[in-house]
């Protein structure tokens, strides 16, 4: 019985291990149309594996195999994906640093097997960081359900929640790291349990309520300061209307909002008369590389009452800062006048090396996810010139975005997979600010993975290490009453 | 006369579905709407990863059969009958032999809450279905298989499986070493929830035994613990004794009295806390739902609903069968809340708005109101109800991808496969939409001059419809209700003259 028992599951396994030999296949001569898109993308060393589909779902079974030009070779099969192994892929492309690898991709349908044209992978020499931190919501208007901090090593497939909502009740957004180091973080807790949580070298987390008498309501959109003693924050009172018939579906606009810098020692608020006036809204406050000045964005307000949302344009600002007082300027410079475009900025983001500034432009107003025609812009620093990031850009949605800590890769959220839900997409921006094509995050079985996630990813940033969040002490200080108060500068 | 306890229980088996079945179906319905029930590995893992997670699944796989409220209340019927069967073999009280059925009598009264999830019951069957397992052993494995139970019981049922050590430590007499094993399960409790990503009271209560998170399944725990306190009872040597049969006859005879008293004194109680005002609420989200006016008008006819649900289901009934403009006002109104209510932000109130708002063409409107609504379901489960609503709104818009989504999730149901799989083949096939009875009639009613829109309806928008589309028969129904119950004496003489030009 046992000798039975035992073919039997040497059978079974044998059977599961098998691959298809590809044979008399139809040499095709275009390019195989794969989901995600990995043709001709430039990718860091230390990615996952790029695994994929093909386009065409009625596929029996698909088929790669990956050479370089020094004669080694990974391989495989599968039925919805390809799932390349992860040692074999590192090893491959650590090999491969600043070289190309082709891709041989077969295809086997009701006919038999069908071989493409090979494409190839640029394996870039800049590596990219650990990992990215997002937010998983599903995309949708006032009301949230579940939703969570997650955290993903770029290098496997690895996901960990940091803090999920099921822990307390409310609503987690705006995670923040200082140029991707985790040991300095600010984390927003919306609700009943309302709180800013904020660390600062990897010491000890506390809850802050971010509300002063001198301030128009808590902090919300954060940016941490190089050194990081200073966090940058917008204070926003925003609403929400709806399209009846437009492709785009909300409007999340501003009534009124402005900036304000933290003293995280001090534990004090740094405010100005140039970044809080009444007829202007300020808002993503970003710190230059050096910490010098101050980016944000700025629009002429509404009068009050009106509604006419599509007349908001934000212009790209900057103000002086001294990192040594904690004293602004006295002057705001307007760097783009997208306003004079019909445009309106939004997500200013300066790369960590100082050279260029990436940011999304829409039509209109500041909140550029829901917005189509939002695509990302990079702004060269040094000549002032600005120009859309065609390898990153798509016919859908383009917004938020952050650098890696070597200024070379970006991560960006991208509706183009359906209109809807947002994926983290990344592009390489070499020293002169050519841009590569974008690729998706890679999945394990991406089709099955983004069809069956109904959530999008929200503010993707890099992290060079993992965040060591302990979720549990989190959710104890959110679940507590104490909020430590913070105070205004005189 | 041996198997007359399997008659009464098939009696009291009876008396459960016929309740569910006739007089409490809606509560069914009710609770499958909102949840997703899906064939798929992931769905499944991600329940039955957290403690409680398979009595869970089991649960939910359960309730997606209350689409059909007589298989729901069959459904109830049996695990209340089994719970009954075990605590017999449990605890037999001899001629007190209707105690048995206190149990199951109480999670009869803990489903009549809508939000009490069939997880619990299913927590509370598998719990005594392992304490008459464990019963069966003796010895060392015995011993062994216990201390193995406490995280795998714990696993399987969550904390109801206390339960399950307490009557274990009856039959073990109380010996000393047993008592570790509560220390056991309460350090494993510390333990888990460090790693575990919910409130720690929830470990203690129970993480999916109602749908309210912060909500302490009170019905639930006293259902479970009634057991436990009815085997301590009978430990008691006095009590014992009360409970020894003389002859078969007088066995029988005290039987059937127990039976009697117990199940129609928790029969009146269950009936008494019924809650049927709700049933008639979901009664009518059901019929609006399901598309049901002629149901609606008859019933309308009979009495006349005294809630907002009620009014506003009326009112698209009548509207749909061309009655609202002429005959409102004979029926209950409640100004224009009763008509087109503002959204609020929970998962009941919005749908039968919702569905208001989808026949009259308002497409992105119903979209937002039926997101909303699934978003604030409070335990976080999906609806198969608004996902299948999603996909219709987002098919109509056009925006096939996000269609298609939704409806990739619905062919992994039981009972919504089909129509994803039809609805399917229409996306892109604009002929086809343009030639379906609803989506095409729904295209050519909806909004095509964009503006904005909140919670609340105005004039404004039932205009819209109708001048863009005077084959809207439903809008100009719900404007001419509007004026009437507004009184805007000067809109509609204005509305009059524009529709006359």
């Amino acid at each position: 019985m046992k000798k039975i028992l035992f073919t039997f599951l040497s059978v079974l396994l044998l059977t599961a291990c098998t691959t298809e030999t590809v044979s008399d296949a139809k040499l095709e001569k275009n390019q195989p149309h794969i989901y995600p898109d990995y043709l001709g993308v430039t990718i860091p060393v230390n990615i996952a594996p790029p695994n994929f589909g093909m386009a065409n779902e009625t596929v029996l079974l698909v088929d790669a195999v990956v050479t370089d030009s020094k004669g080694n070779s990974i391989h495989s099969q599968g039925e919805e994906s390809v799932d390349f192994d992860i040692d074999d892929w590192h090893e491959l492309l650590a090999q491969n640093t600043g070289d190309s690898i082709s891709v041989t991709v077969s295809a086997k349908y009701e006919d038999g097997w069908h071989t493409y044209s090979p494409f190839s992978i640029y394996v870039s020499s800049d590596s990219i960081d650990y990992g990215i931190c997002y937010r998983l919501i599903e995309p949708g208007y006032e009301v949230w359900s579940k939703m969570g901090i997650y955290e993903r090593d770029l290098s496997s497939f690895e996901e960990r929640a940091l803090i999920e909502n099921t822990q307390f009740e409310g609503c987690v957004n705006c995670h923040s790291f200082n140029r991707g180091n985790p040991a300095d973080m600010s984390l927003h807790i919306r609700g009943p349990h309302g709180a800013t949580l904020l660390r600062q070298n990897n010491g000890p987390m506390a809850a802050y309520d971010t509300k002063t008498d001198q301030t128009l309501g808590l902090c919300v959109y954060p940016y941490w300061h190089p050194s990081g003693k200073y966090v940058a924050y917008s204070t926003n009172s925003t609403q929400q209307l709806f399209h009846a018939a437009d492709s785009n579906r909300v409007e999340v606009f501003d009534e009124a909002s402005d900036l304000q810098v933290y003293d995280v020692n001090k534990n004090e608020l740094i405010l100005s008369p140039l970044l809080k006036q009444e007829p202007v809204y300020e808002t993503y406050p970003v710190f230059s590389a050096d910490g010098r000045s101050l980016y944000f964005c700025a629009a002429r307000a509404l009068s009050e009452g009106s509604h006419s949302l599509d007349s908001i344009r934000y212009n790209l600002c900057r103000i002086d800062f001294n990192p040594e007082t904690g004293e602004f300027g006295n002057r705001i410079d307007t760097i783009i006048n997208a306003e004079a475009q019909n445009k309106s900025v939004s997500f200013p983001r300066p790369s960590y090396d100082g050279r260029f500034l990436c940011y999304t432009l829409s039509d209109y107003g500041q909140f550029s996810i829901w917005h189509h025609e939002a695509d990302l812009y990079l702004l060269d620093l040094a000549t002032g010139e600005s120009r859309p990031m065609v390898g990153a850009n798509s016919k859908d949605t383009e917004s938020f975005h952050n650098w890696s800590t070597n200024s070379r890769w970006m991560v960006f959220s991208s509706r183009r997979d359906d209109g809807l839900f947002t994926r983290p997409y990344f592009c390489h921006v070499d020293a002169k600010g050519n841009v590569s094509k974008a690729f998706m995050l890679p999945q394990r079985n991406p089709r099955r993975f983004y069809r069956d996630r109904f959530l999008s990813f929200n503010v993707p940033d890099f992290i060079i290490a993992p965040t060591n969040f302990d979720g549990h002490e989190a959710s104890g200080l959110i679940n507590d009453e104490y909020r430590k108060k913070i105070g205004v500068r005189k | 006369m041996k198997n007359i306890h399997y008659i009464y229980t098939l009696i009291f088996g009876v008396a459960v579905i016929l309740f569910f079945g006739m007089a409490y179906p809606h509560h069914l319905h009710y609770q499958e709407q909102f949840q997703l029930f899906l064939f798929d590995c992931n769905y499944a893992w991600d329940i039955v990863k957290l403690p409680g997670g398979v009595a869970d699944l089991l649960g939910r796989f359960c309730t997606q059969f209350f689409l059909y409220a007589w298989v729901g209340a069959f459904i109830i019927g049996l695990l209340l009958s089994v719970i009954q069967l075990l605590t017999l073999r449990l605890v037999n009280w001899g001629r007190f032999y209707g105690l048995s059925y206190l149990p199951s009598c109480l999670l009869w009264l803990f489903l009549l809450d809508e939000n009490a999830l069939l997880g619990g019951v299913w927590a509370v069957l598998i719990t005594l279905l392992a304490s008459w397992g464990f019963d069966k052993m003796s010895g060392r494995i015995r011993n062994i298989l216990l201390v193995v139970a406490i995280p795998v019981l714990y696993w399987i049922v969550g904390p109801v499986c206390i339960v399950f050590f307490l009557l274990q430590a009856l039959r073990l007499k109380a010996q000393k070493w047993y008592y570790s094993v509560f220390v056991l399960l309460a350090i494993m409790l510390v333990i888990l929830a460090y790693y575990i990503p919910v409130p720690a009271s929830s470990l203690w209560f129970g993480i999916h035994y109602h749908r309210y998170p912060t909500q302490f399944p009170t019905l639930l725990w006293v259902a479970a613990l009634s057991v436990f306190v009815l085997a301590l009872l009978l430990n008691l040597p006095k009590l014992s004794s009360l409970t020894s049969t003389p002859s078969s006859l007088t066995s029988n005879l005290s039987s059937l009295i127990s039976f009697a008293v117990v199940t129609a004194c928790m029969g009146c109680f269950v009936w008494n806390n019924a809650n049927f005002k709700a049933e008639k609420i979901m009664g009518y989200d059901f019929m609006a739902r399901h598309q049901q006016w002629n149901r609606i008008i008859e019933t309308i006819n009979k009495e006349k609903p005294n809630n907002q649900i009620g009014v506003t289901v009326q009112n698209l009934a009548l509207g749909m069968r061309g009655m609202l403009a002429n005959h409102g006002g004979e029926y209950s109104q409640n100004g224009i809340a009763g008509l087109l209510p503002d959204v609020d932000r929970d998962a009941t109130s919005p749908l039968p708005t919702a569905e208001a708002f989808y026949l009259l063409g308002m497409i992105n409107v119903a979209q937002r109101t039926v997101f909303e609504a699934q978003e604030a379901i409070l335990d976080f489960q999906k609806s198969a109800r608004c996902y299948k609503r999603l996909a219709q709104t987002n098919l109509i818009n056009g925006d096939y991808e996000v269609a298609r989504k939704y409806l990739f999730a619905l062919q992994k149901t039981l009972f919504y496969s089909d129509w994803a799989n039809e609805t399917l083949r229409l996306l892109g096939n604009e002929k086809a939409i343009a030639e379906h009875p609803e989506y095409g009639h729904l295209r050519k009613c909806a909004y095509n001059e964009d503006f904005y829109f909140s919670d609340h309806v105005t004039p404004e928008m039932l205009e819209s419809l109708y001048y863009k589309n005077r084959e809207n028969r439903l809008a100009y129904e719900y404007l001419i209700a509007y004026y009437m119950l507004t009184g805007d004496r000067e809109r509609y003489a204005k509305f009059i003259q524009t529709i006359k030009k």
